[in-house]
């Protein structure tokens, strides 16, 4: 393209281009323009109902336009939306901290000590995890029913976080694992030599290290409770004490409280943040992710 | 059996036996062994009389120490006794290998005990000297020293500032690119810090307590440094010397299987033996009652299993029995691991003692602990929450799967052994009917969702990826969002869109002409599924091969282009395969994410349209076996078909992940 006719002078380093080579750059911008309107035109509904005054309980696509914020209202003054976001954020908080908690210290044994049963506890927990999480659903309501007799305090949120972390323990595992891995021994020996304990080797050295490693797995618990609706919806009984997810669904599945363009407004509401934060971390996220495949 | 006249040391080296009776050389006479039996009880009774003036030994020692600080007092004390003990043992040592090692101790303590003293009195000294110094610095007046202070971190701020402006001006004049300018700051920001409070530390005040800190610390940490010398020296003796004992066969550690902690009683090891009651403890007062059905919340522990509350009062439910039955298998397998660890422990040191390899003291038993028995304390924590919170679900889902939990028995079930399963492959009844068609629909969905999503998301890469096409931030930044927006609200989105009244159902009807919609047609809602999971999955799979794409080094297509490859070709032979083989892995993930894709079904269909004559009354046509697991168990409570399913899902998944496993890098090259 950086051809200059006017001076005659072909300065780029790519081949001239050919006829064909125009007619397929063309297709290629048109298929990659319809492809951003396939993405777009969904997600701008979203947002311009959630902005459209000019409904009722039904969402309205084509009618007249009407700019208010009173689906907003509607969402933080008749519905528990701060609840919601109150409750996703401490459930993912302390998903994100547990799991990090239980991590470290098996990535660390699992990476850096040989004993017996590593490899086939690893891999025992790895395969028997692919079992989906309801499947103990009958053994999660008797479980919590026995917790409570001896914890009245323990709710199902906490319950709920627990499983989270618990879940997330094994995969974690591995990807930190294979991250530490990577480490040469050789700075854990200099620290014993000098002193240090176990814990003091992996605090001192090996944690600011793996760092990054530990900041993707504390944003994918974290991001986890956002985005999961399934076990929300069976554990939790009192709409006050709903996810995000459960909650806003509320809102459109239940008869006597449908509002579809609150719906949208309270998705708008939890999908910026969310949107925000994969933009700007979407290499770490990829990579925590695809590290994790990888080195299983 | 006999002795034999050699005995090993922890090390391996053959020693002599020095205990005559215990030799069967023919060698030595009876009257040998008899003498050195005399001697032997004449130097024990020895011992016994010398260690009993112990006491007057120390009265006599005491008003010779002149330091105030126990401690001290406490090391010289020792040190002394030390002293007269090693003289003692000296004379004893070709007697016994017992009297040689207690001749070593005490050698090795009198030598480094008053070290040890001496250089806690020094440091004592120290200590003294800095308050002092600290006192008198405190009291005096320090407005000079504070002035120089200030007026040099003036000085250093102002160099910062100057510093900074002269990097702003480079940057500004283009000599060097943003992320240098803000290296730069940072390092600069860094070294004034550091400056400053190098500084601080100049302040009297500062540096008299920061010297008093540094004391503080070797004091305590020092002092406990030298100890731990003095204890590994001696554990490094006692493993040269080995043990003589009467004992053939390794007997107390058949006695400590019903009781740990016993064996090690009985061996001497206090500390360990106190660890292992502790064991024995949860063993006996929570493993066993509860299995037998004490403490228990509603069951009968073990037993409860069996009955399965048959014949209990209505509050008696059969869940809660299976439940706590289980439960009562973990913690008695736990009772009995520590039993059993009690055993080994114990016979692992009897049998080597017989070798003659002496028992480990405390100190060494620590050392090990902390060393070997790390990685366990470590993953204590997560396998407790792993054990109940994964394994035990899963335990109980097997076992309610060869149960008749369904509506008709939710308070009380019983054991109906492959019932369940027979109904499901036979495809008999009211749950089990439709199990085949939904084991189809949910293998086709999971091959053409997953197939489209990584089509397009290839696709797509590959488009944008192209050299000369403009504006690539923003179509990644776009094609991104899919992956970025809560799924759930997407779903939810669309459901409404598509719902009978909703926008998109009215759009495609004024389009074809008739009524269409959607939420009603099985093949039209499977089609919007796939369609939908395919605009969804692609972000990730499109980022993946982006990621990947960028990786491709150029040199490979340059070489390509000058043996005369055309673009296409390039992409057909470099770029398609080296995609292909760095995402199968992940691809392989994807696939077995919408086996098990509960929130696109659920949310936007409810898995309908229904069709009872085929799908019967619970299940509906677009429903997964997951979402036919959860309306099952869930929603209609048939808990123990609804298992069993639960399970032959699971084994195919498992069995696929495995494949997946075996053929990844880690695994293959043994580095797990």
């Amino acid at each position: 393209m950086s051809a200059k006719k006017d001076k005659g002078l072909y300065l780029s380093d790519r081949p001239p281009l050919t006829t064909l080579k125009v007619i397929l750059l063309g297709i290629s911008y048109v298929l990659l323009f319809f492809y951003v309107f396939i993405v777009l035109w969904p997600l701008s509904q979203i947002l311009f109902t959630s902005f459209n005054g000019n409904q009722g309980s039904y969402i309205q696509i084509g009618g007249t336009y009407e700019f208010s914020t009173k689906h907003f209202d509607y969402l933080f003054q008749e519905t528990y939306f701060l609840n919601w976001v109150l409750n996703t954020i401490v459930i993912a908080l302390a998903t994100a901290v547990l799991t990090l908690i239980f991590v470290s210290f098996t990535g660390y044994a699992y990476s850096r000590y040989r004993f017996k049963g590593r490899k086939a506890s690893l891999m025992a927990i790895m395969l028997i995890q692919t079992i989906p999480t309801f499947a103990g659903i009958a053994a999660f309501y008797t479980l919590h029913s026995i917790v409570i007799s001896i914890a009245p305090w323990f709710s199902r949120q906490l319950f709920l976080i627990l499983i989270y972390a618990g879940g997330g323990i094994a995969g974690n595992t591995f990807i930190l694992k294979g991250y530490i891995d990577s480490i040469s021994t050789e700075l854990d020996d200099a620290a014993r030599i000098d002193g240090c304990g176990n814990l003091q080797v992996y605090r001192l050295i090996i944690m600011p290290i793996v760092r990054p490693m530990l900041a993707v797995i504390a944003l994918w618990s974290f991001i986890g409770p956002f985005l999961d609706f399934m076990l929300p919806s069976i554990l939790l009984n009192d709409p006050k004490t709903y996810t995000l997810a459960t909650g806003l669904n509320t809102l459109i599945t239940d008869q006597y409280n449908m509002h579809q363009p609150v719906f949208a407004a309270g998705g708008l509401l939890t999908a910026v943040p969310i949107i925000i934060l994969f933009i700007a971390l979407q290499k770490q996220l990829v990579s925590g992710l695809a590290s994790g495949a990888v080195k299983g | 059996m006999n002795h034999k006249d050699t005995i090993r040391n922890e090390i391996g080296v053959e020693c002599k036996r020095k205990n005559l009776e215990l030799c069967h050389s023919p060698h030595i006479s009876d009257e040998d062994k008899k003498a050195y039996a005399f001697l032997r009880q004449q130097a024990r009774g020895e011992e016994k009389a010398f260690l009993q003036k112990a006491p007057e030994r120390k009265a006599a020692f005491e008003p010779r120490i002149l330091d105030t600080d126990l401690a001290v007092r406490r090391y010289l004390l020792e040190a002394q006794e030390n002293e007269a003990r090693a003289v003692f043992y000296k004379g004893l040592i070709d007697l016994d290998y017992d009297f040689e090692l207690q001749y070593i101790i005490a050698k090795e303590k009198a030598q480094q005990l008053p070290q040890i003293a001496a250089l806690r009195r020094e440091l004592l000294l120290e200590r003294q000297v800095a308050e002092q110094a600290l006192k008198k610095v405190k009291s005096e007046k320090h407005e000079e020293a504070i002035q120089t202070f200030s007026d040099a971190r003036e000085k250093q701020r102002q160099n910062l500032k100057d510093e900074i402006a002269l990097l702003k001006k480079a940057r500004q004049e283009g000599l060097i690119s943003p992320k240098a300018f803000t290296n730069e700051k940072r390092e600069k920001k860094l070294e004034i810090r550091d400056a400053i409070a190098v500084l601080k530390r100049q302040l009297p005040v500062r540096r008299e307590q920061e010297r008093l800190r540094h004391v503080r610390h070797r004091l305590s940490h020092d002092i406990k440094g030298q100890l731990r010398v003095l204890h590994s020296d001696i554990a490094d003796h006692a493993r040269k010397i080995p043990v003589e004992i009467k004992k053939k066969k390794p007997l107390i550690s058949y006695l400590t299987w019903p009781l740990p902690g016993l064996g090690q009683l009985l061996l001497g090891q206090y500390m360990k033996a106190a660890l292992f009651f502790i064991g024995s403890l949860f063993t006996y007062l929570v493993a066993i009652p509860y299995a037998l059905g004490r403490q228990n919340y509603r069951g009968k522990g073990l037993f409860g299993l069996i009955s399965l509350a048959a014949g209990g009062s209505r509050l008696d439910r059969s869940v809660i029995f299976m439940v706590e039955g289980v439960i009562a298998i973990i913690l008695l397998l736990m009772g009995l691991l520590i039993l059993y660890q009690s055993y080994r422990d114990v016979r692992r040191v009897e049998t080597s003692m017989i070798q003659g390899v002496r028992k480990n003291n405390w100190f060494e038993t620590k050392t090990t602990i902390r060393r070997e028995g790390f990685p366990f304390f470590a993953s204590a924590p997560a396998a407790l929450v792993t054990i109940f919170i994964v394994l035990l679900p899963i335990a109980v889902t097997i076992l309610i799967s060869f149960t008749n939990y369904d509506p008709s028995h939710q308070s009380k079930f019983n054991w109906t052994g492959l019932l369940n399963y027979k109904q499901i492959v036979l495809g008999q009844g009211i749950a089990g009917g439709p199990f085949w068609y939904i084991t189809g629909w949910t293998i086709l969905w999971t091959i053409f969702a997953t197939s489209l999503a990584i089509l397009i998301g290839f696709v797509l890469a590959l488009l944008v990826n192209q050299d000369r096409i403009y504006g690539k931030r923003l179509f990644r930044t776009v094609y991104l969002l899919p992956w970025a927006v809560p799924a759930f609200i997407t779903i939810m989105f669309f459901s409404i869109m598509f719902s009978p009244s909703g926008p998109l159902t009215l759009a495609l009807s004024s389009l074809l002409g008739k009524t269409v919609n959607i939420k009603y047609l099985t093949w039209g809602t499977r089609a919007v599924l796939i369609f939908l999971q395919g605009w969804l999955g692609s972000s990730y799979i499109f980022l993946l091969c982006t990621g990947i794409l960028q990786g491709i080094p150029n040199d490979l297509y340059e070489a390509a282009r000058i043996d005369g490859a055309t673009g296409f070709q390039a992409t057909r032979h470099i770029t398609i395969p080296i995609l292909l083989f760095q995402t199968a892995p992940l691809l392989i993930g994807q696939y077995t994410f919408n086996f098990n894709n509960f929130s696109i079904i659920w949310l936007f269909n409810g898995g309908g349209p229904f069709e009872p004559s085929k799908y019967g009354n619970i299940a509906g046509s677009s429903d997964l076996l997951i979402s036919y697991i959860y309306k099952l168990t869930i929603q209609k409570q048939y808990q123990g078909i609804g298992s069993a399913i639960t399970l032959i899902v699971s084994l195919a998944l498992i069995f696929f992940t495995w494949i997946g496993f075996s053929r990844s890098k880690a695994f293959r090259e043994e580095k797990l």
